[in-house]
């Protein structure tokens, strides 16, 4: 699949940059943490299928396997691009 | 929270930030869901999603996923997801919530020969801060042997659809959650259209990009107008198209965001912009 990036927008002024839906933000569409796709993107797996394996280090340091972890109850899992910036 | 917890399920949040600066944003937060650190993408990479668009020295932002969540059941199995092409509106609390408990249709009792549709329409939430997106929702009550229309419809005809005003400057809407529709062939040119029948949930995710805050002495507040469509037909004929208008006025409340700033007193310092350091540092000298 070809995606390409969303780069509308416009400058506002300095650090303030208005992408397509008006958001705006210190950097420009279609740089850095504003690189939004167009049209379609990979969103993984599909409704349906079982959700995949997830092994990570949570924030106090232990190991946690979702499916393990969860105990036969159904899970919310956000992806998010980062909670620093 | 609570609300996750009452629905009985686990909430995890995953991002590329290193285990201290999540520890920071948990304690920050006062989180209670899981937070797992994924610094070298490899969760992120295994499920697909690593923003490929981003160059692999564009540092720090290489690492960064196509942002979403995925919602299953009791057996791990995937029952929806939510992602949108613009990374800095994410879904509401509510829209996850109605994913985990599946839509409740009451069914009320039909009475009455010459009943027609009826619609409320709500806003589901108290407020609409910046990014996060919130439903329009409008509840149909469809009497038996009337059906609305899904689109699409042919010329004339009016689907059931929730739009807001185009000038409704700074509010966005996104995709749509309708129920699934029945098939219904027409006799006459066996046209196959898309009904809804009964108690019909159509759900508007909306969102405000913080251009249309108005200011008073109460507050920020942001307007959402618009109006639900319809038209409702029975076997013969089509009764003339209807609407019912709305207009919600919310507060425009602060967005919950990692903070890189020494924090402002509601919110104690998350150390973002040590960890945005570390996280630049540690990504330019890797291998």
């Amino acid at each position: 699949m070809q995606i390409e990036r969303d780069t509308r927008g416009a400058e506002l002024g300095p650090n303030q940059y208005e992408d397509a839906e008006g958001y705006i933000a210190p950097l420009p569409a279609g740089s850095g943490p504003r690189t939004n796709p167009l049209g379609e993107f990979p969103t993984g797996p599909a409704v349906g299928e079982l959700l995949p394996d997830v092994v990570a280090s949570a924030s106090d340091g232990r190991t946690v396997d979702i499916h393990q972890d969860r105990n036969g109850q159904p899970v919310v899992l956000v992806f998010t691009r980062s909670v620093v910036w | 929270m609570e609300n996750f917890e009452a629905a009985g399920a686990k909430v995890y949040v995953l991002s590329y930030d290193e285990a201290e600066a999540m520890a920071d944003y948990r304690a920050a937060h006062n989180a209670n869901f899981t937070m797992l650190s994924d610094p070298n993408s490899d969760v992120i990479r295994s499920f697909g999603i690593l923003n490929t668009l981003i160059a692999e020295d564009d540092h720090p932002w290489y690492g960064i996923p196509y942002p979403g969540v995925y919602i299953t059941d009791a057996d791990g199995v995937i029952i929806e997801k939510f992602f949108e092409n613009n990374f800095t509106v994410r879904p509401g609390p509510e829209q996850l919530l109605a994913a985990l408990k599946g839509e409740e249709v009451l069914l009320k009792e039909r009475t009455g020969v010459d009943a027609k549709v009826t619609v409320e329409v709500e806003f589901e939430g108290d407020t609409l801060p910046v990014g996060l997106s919130r439903q329009i929702v409008a509840r149909f009550s469809v009497p038996e042997g009337i059906h609305i229309y899904d689109e699409p419809v042919p010329e004339g005809l009016v689907a059931a659809s929730i739009e807001v005003d185009e000038l409704s400057e700074g509010i966005l809407s996104y995709t749509p959650v309708t129920p699934p529709t029945r098939s219904m062939t027409l006799s006459g040119d066996g046209h196959t259209l898309e009904v809804y029948e009964g108690d019909v949930v159509l759900r508007l995710p909306v969102a405000q990009n913080g251009r249309a805050i108005e200011k008073d002495d109460d507050g920020r507040w942001v307007s959402i107008s618009g109006r639900v469509q319809w038209q409702a037909c029975d076997s013969e004929a089509c009764a003339l198209p209807e609407e019912k208008r709305f207009n919600f006025r919310v507060p425009a409340a602060f967005a919950v965001l990692g903070d890189m700033g020494p924090g402002e007193g509601r919110v104690p310092a998350m150390n973002g912009a040590a960890h945005f350091k570390e996280m630049m540092t540690r990504r330019q000298t890797q291998g």
